[in-house]
């Protein structure tokens, strides 16, 4: 079935919304349309979280309760999910939640600005872990900023919660959602609204055809980069093809060669999936973003982004990982390495879309990545860096690694593999091999960092990865 | 019966319930009347140019404009600055990139800025000054230079057994509250104004669009009811937002809201200053200074804004908690192309502070001992060193016990050791820890702000009260601390006290929310309100019932007289009835403060604030990155009305403190535009900033010898000093890569790139 309308669960039932403007902001619909004003606009940019709502979509009859950034949603996307606010935790006979209770009780509000997005954050975390250990508490705050409190309390606030009964309304009306939920989510979206369309397909067939009508589209994974167009460049979009909406790209597969990861598939996903394999990877994950940005960010979105300093790229340029393109008629498979030409320029064609990455599964190798960047939490390197190395008798075999934050694009660092390719582990091999980065890349001076700081930490990064391996010891401050 | 008595105990925030339920009204979501329109603001993309022409006919065009406001339709003063002149707002020749040229009302927000930039605007680019050393070599000032004396610091530096010169550089900081700037009005009858607006000082809001509308300020009231944080963003740079709003108001005849972008936000106000400083310092072998000669470089921006009363500050403070017997500062305003800087949280004293704790810092490496003893030796004392330098003598004394209790609690001397042993077997990851101390001058520096009104009502019908103050809420919990005080000072139930937005039709005159006095000052004033509703009350019970002079006690909901008990809703009842007045203003001045600003001298403050702090940090060598792993805090809050509000203060100010000399870093380019105007681009501290262990606790001996309400000592801007061990404990990791020996060169904000930045000129001097 095609529509014009979007259907959305809120508040117990479905509402509608009749063509809606493709670019109309979620945060600005809950705000001026729903008047509901506990979200708060801070920054527009998804990096503040006082907007952050809770999306709730069906995964295997159960009901996934997301933190997202409203701020940098299309309204469109809410199509045949459930919209849940900060007003709507409470009961309907007035009781706080028990999120919100221990945001009282602990004392986690000053101002009080920030504190919807915290609760709403909080509340996704209450509604999917089970035990909140503390990294899980930090993890899933770590796209709210709180200016006031310095966080004790609300870190104090979450604790607290490990002891409380988990049922709360939501579990209660859990059912009666689902069924709902269940009425709405089988559309597809095709909108045209003052000269701008939008399509949120559900088969890769529909979106072919599609994509044949309309070659100029831009592809929306998480949105969230190219919602930006919106909120700070103020243009409009045009013409925009939702590709979460596909299913059947949502998927990790693995055939014991490489792990298969499917355009649509949230980070946040792949995140839980590749840690038994590379651990390394999952840890940059984990700082690839909030939590309501991995929640919807894709690591197609990722690639096709071809941004510099796109966390994903360095780890699957050293792992070797292949982009599969599809167009109408045939698949085509690219080293991601073959893949970036030059600053966010890629070899997608028109008519093209990223149907899934290959990741390569290495046995015998160490995969070692590092990030650096000014703050630990939701920041964008300063420089990241992967080494996927394999260590053979004290001697370097095959040598991989990759730099992001170095140069126009996410890249090898050829000269340096070359040093230490079939050379033996020596600290005089490795001090060549530093010196080697200098031919590699040319970074830039920005407000992240200087040249030479980049070029510094480049060098040093490949230093710790090898004293890790030698020391067989992890080296450095964030565990 | 547990006798209740609302003070001294952790009672959630007024607000606390509205916060988690999304209920509380910040200005922009206040509902608007029907035909409301939005605002946007259009601003130079030059720091210094003349504005040859600004073509707005495509801005006109645009989709959704109602009007366009420009120079022209200003009527009275174009200027928003507070003290002097200097911040028009919208001016003919554009002194800063981001400075406000002209402003626009659409039918909805969006389209609002979308239609700012259809503006065409050619320049005459003239060239930006853009750094302090650049303002001080060019003379470029917004203010003149002053120098203070105590002593002869020459020559006490010239004949002390150890001499030691530096330079030292603080950054800027942007406040980043989480709600930004925004304003909404609406027109009333007879071209009167009701504002709305984001500010610490609604007074001064009143005052300022009067005179740019050439209007009485009895037709401009101006509402706030809560901040969503501000520490200083909003003592002034709210008010151009203000009158913007306001004149697109007058313009349009329409209601307008204005919420400011958080990039315009960002790139068109301005911040904290950044400090440079050059230093000469005489000492003899124990470490005790024995001159001192300074210069103090601040950059102001383009105008004079609070920059005065901000480097007054900072004067005032660079003794910290130490004895300076000579001194002689000189103080640079520097007037650069940049945003006008301003009041941020500390306000020039903890510009200064770090000036003073870097040179004792560089004291203790140049001596290789420990840099907690060199303060101790410094510190103030009780009966002897106790006169400032601006010539006060200091009564109130604790930051002794506030170290010999932190230094214990916090094992400062063991980690001391075990931190040295971990340098010692680790090549690439350092540990450090640092102990430094604050004492913070409490009062405005400006004599007469130093007032505060109130205004109290008790009504009949049910004996709930009714408090209006010149304090505004952001965060700081003024209202819940007042309704506490009102609500012991009258012996009812909390839930019977509502403290509500401030307004000035209803408590004239108000000073700022500022200087960590707003609940000091407009406490003490209820207070006096309150006291004068008892007396109405003693009067008539006095009267009617023959009960000679008493005055009577507030408690559990009763009011005892000398041989006669009332229920307090009884009272207030039957004291209706009989015609009695059941409110009143109330109104307070800060006693025995006195300055002399042209001779530095006097008593600039009524009490000072004492903290401590030790911290531990760990760095990656290889990187610059860095951790917080401890922080331990002994905070002086004297009798502290609300412990769980004042340990908010104190734990968020540290990290707020912990964020400007770490990861926040502001950064222009050559050409005076502002690169860091987003959360992408500027990093206020996140929960992972966090120290892993964060102790923070209140000085349990405290008292504030002065009479203050509840005899308790202000927690507003001084915890944010306690960060500055952070940033020592880093410098402290830095020199064990020299064994100690050498001092390294290390200025603020640490950022990881600073930090393996000085590791590399360190290794180059060993």
């Amino acid at each position: 079935m095609t529509s014009s309308n979007i259907d959305f669960v809120y508040q117990d039932r479905i509402f509608e919304i009749k063509n809606p403007d493709p670019n109309e902001i979620l945060l600005n619909y809950i705000r001026t349309k729903l008047k509901k004003i506990g979200s708060k606009n801070g920054c527009s940019e998804g990096g503040c979280g006082a907007c952050t709502v809770v999306l709730g979509e069906i995964k295997n009859n159960e009901i996934n309760y997301k933190a997202i950034n409203s701020c940098i949603t299309f309204l469109p996307t809410l199509q045949g999910k459930q919209l849940i606010l900060v007003e709507d935790l409470i009961s309907k006979n007035g009781s706080l939640h028990p999120v919100q209770q221990a945001m009282v009780n602990y004392h986690g509000s000053q101002c009080g600005i920030c504190t919807p997005g915290f609760v709403m954050s909080l509340f996704s975390m209450f509604k999917k872990k089970s035990k909140f250990k503390d990294d899980e508490i930090r993890d899933s705050i770590s796209g709210n900023l709180c200016r006031c409190t310095g966080y004790q309390p609300i870190i104090k606030a979450a604790k607290s919660l490990k002891n409380k009964n988990k049922i709360d309304h939501f579990t209660k009306n859990k059912k009666n959602i689902i069924n709902l939920l269940k009425k709405i989510n089988n559309k597809s979206v095709v909108i045209y609204n003052k000269g701008k369309k939008y399509f949120a397909p559900q088969y890769v067939h529909e979106l072919k055809k599609i994509l044949k009508k309309n070659i100029d589209a831009n592809f929306l994974s998480g949105g969230t980069d190219l919602s930006l167009t919106v909120t700070k460049e103020r243009k409009d979009i045009h013409s925009i093809i939702y590709m979460n909406s596909i299913s059947e790209l949502n998927y990790i597969k693995n055939n014991n060669k490489y792990i298969e990861v499917g355009a649509s598939t949230p980070l946040i996903e792949l995140e839980s999936y590749i840690k038994k394999y590379y651990p390394d990877f999952t840890k940059i994950l984990r700082r690839y973003g909030s939590p309501q940005i991995r929640n919807v960010a894709t690591v197609a979105g990722n690639i096709a982004t071809a941004s510099p300093i796109g966390d994903c790229l360095p780890l699957l340029l050293s792992l070797n990982a292949q982009v599969v393109l599809q167009d109408l008629k045939k698949n085509r498979i690219l080293f991601l390495d073959d893949f970036f030409i030059s600053y966010r320029k890629t070899k997608l064609k028109k008519g093209q879309f990223i149907s899934s990455i290959r990741i390569p599964i290495l046995k015998g190798n160490i995969l070692k990545s590092y990030k650096v960047s000014k703050r630990f939490d939701d920041d964008i390197s300063s420089v990241c860096a992967a080494f996927n190395l394999e260590i053979v008798k004290n001697k370097f075999h095959s040598v991989t690694i990759a730099y992001g934050g170095m140069a126009a694009i996410p890249k090898r660092a050829i000269h340096c593999e070359k040093i230490l390719s079939n050379s033996l582990v020596t600290d005089e091999i490795i001090h060549k091999a530093k010196k080697a980065l200098e031919r590699d890349f040319k970074p830039i001076n920005d407000m992240r960092a200087s040249g030479s700081y980049r070029m510094n930490i480049a060098k040093n990064l490949l230093e710790k990865c090898c004293a890790e391996i030698k020391q067989k010891k992890l080296i450095g401050i964030y565990f | 019966m547990k006798q209740e008595t609302f003070i001294n105990e952790n009672r959630p925030h007024e607000s606390a319930i509205k916060h988690v339920t999304g209920k509380a009204y910040y200005t922009d979501d206040i509902p608007e009347p029907p035909g409301t329109l939005y605002g946007a603001i259009g601003w130079s993309k030059k720091a210094h140019a003349i504005i040859k022409k600004i073509n707005l006919d495509k801005v006109f065009k645009s989709e959704g404009v109602v009007a366009v406001v420009t120079s022209d339709d200003i009527p009275g003063r174009n200027d928003v600055g507070p003290v002097y002149d200097g911040d028009p707002i919208f001016p003919k020749k554009a002194e800063y990139y981001g400075q406000p040229l002209f402003a626009v009302a659409a039918t909805t927000t969006e389209l609002a800025r979308k239609a700012v930039l259809a503006a065409k605007i050619s320049y005459k680019t003239l060239k930006p000054i853009t750094t302090i050393k650049e303002a001080l070599k060019k003379k470029s000032f917004v203010l003149k230079e002053r120098v203070i004396k105590k002593g002869e610091a020459l020559k006490a530096i010239e004949s002390s057994v150890h001499r030691l010169k530096g330079n030292f550089t603080t950054g800027s900081q942007e406040h980043f509250a989480l709600e930004g700037q925004s304003a909404f009005v609406i027109p009333q009858e007879d071209n009167d104004f009701k504002v709305f607006s984001k500010t610490q000082h609604p007074s001064e809001t009143q005052q300022i669009i009067a005179k740019m509308l050439n209007q009485k300020s009895n037709s401009i009231t101006v509402e706030t009811r809560r901040l969503g944080g501000s520490f200083g963003s909003t003592e002034t740079q709210s008010f151009i937002f203000a009158a913007i709003c306001t004149l697109l108001a007058k313009k349009t005849k329409r209601a307008i809201k204005l919420r400011v972008d958080r990039d315009d936000d960002i790139i068109i106000t301005g911040k904290r200053h950044d400090f440079y400083s050059e230093y000469s310092v005489g000492f003899d072998e124990l470490g005790v200074i024995t001159g001192l000669k300074l210069k103090l470089a601040s950059r102001c921006g383009i105008s004079p804004d609070l920059s005065g009363a901000i480097n007054e500050r900072a004067l005032l403070h660079v003794d910290n908690a130490y004895y300076l017997e000579n001194v002689l500062v000189e103080n640079y305003l520097c007037k650069t192309n940049t945003a006008s800087n301003t009041a941020f949280r500390g306000f020039g004293a903890n510009q200064a502070m770090m000036v003073i704790e870097n040179i004792i810092d560089h004291i203790a490496t140049t001596l290789n001992k420990d840099s907690a003893e060199i303060r101790r030796r410094n510190f103030y004392q009780k009966k002897k060193k106790n006169i400032t330098h601006y010539n006060m003598k200091i009564e109130d004394n604790v930051i002794q016990e506030i170290y010999d209790q932190l230094i214990k609690s916090s094992n400062y001397k063991s980690r001391q050791l075990s931190i040295k042993k971990f340098n010692s077997e680790n090549k690439y990851i350092k540990k450090g820890i640092c102990f430094t101390p604050v004492k913070f001058g409490i009062s405005f520096t400006t004599w007469h702000l130093n007032q505060a009104g109130s205004l109290v009502h008790i009504y009949y019908n049910d004996g709930s009260v009714h408090v209006n103050h010149g304090g505004v809420e952001m965060g700081n919990g003024v209202h819940t601390k007042i309704a506490q005080l009102t609500a012991h000072a009258l012996g009812i139930n909390f839930s019977k006290i509502k403290v509500s937005a401030t307004t000035t039709d209803k408590v004239p005159n108000t000073s700022a929310s500022a200087a960590s006095s707003t609940t000091d000052l407009n406490g003490a004033a209820t207070l006096n309100a309150i006291s004068k509703i008892k007396m109405n009350l003693a009067a008539y019970v006095k009267r009617k019932y023959k009960i000679k002079n008493s005055e009577g006690i507030y408690e559990n909901g009763m009011v005892k007289f000398k041989g006669k008990t009332f229920k307090f809703n009884k009272l207030i009842k039957e004291a209706y009835l009989n015609r009695v007045s059941l409110s009143s203003t109330g109104f307070y001045t800060t006693p025995k403060i006195h300055f002399d600003k042209k001779t530095f001298k006097g008593r600039p403050f009524l009490y000072f604030c004492y903290s401590a702090a030790v911290s531990e940090v760990m760095i990656d060598t290889l990187t610059g990155e860095n951790k917080i792993l401890r922080a331990d805090i002994l905070h002086d809050a004297g009798r502290a009305i609300n412990p769980a509000i004042e340990t908010g203060q104190i734990e968020g100010g540290f990290v707020q403190g912990a964020g400007w000399l770490g990861c926040e870093e502001v950064v222009w380019k050559t050409n005076g535009q502002i690169t860091t105007h987003s959360p992408s681009t500027y990093k206020i501290p996140a929960v992972s900033d966090m120290p892993e262990k964060f102790n923070a606790e209140i000085f349990k001996k405290g008292i504030n010898i002065e009479n203050v309400i509840n005899k308790s000592k202000t927690t507003g801007e001084p915890p944010l000093m306690n960060a500055m061990s952070v940033f020592f404990a880093i410098k402290n990791a830095i020199a064990s890569i020299g064994n100690y020996t050498a001092n390294p060169k290390l200025d603020a904000p640490a950022t990881p790139e600073k930090i393996l930045m000085s590791i590399k000129n360190l290794k180059r001097k060993i």
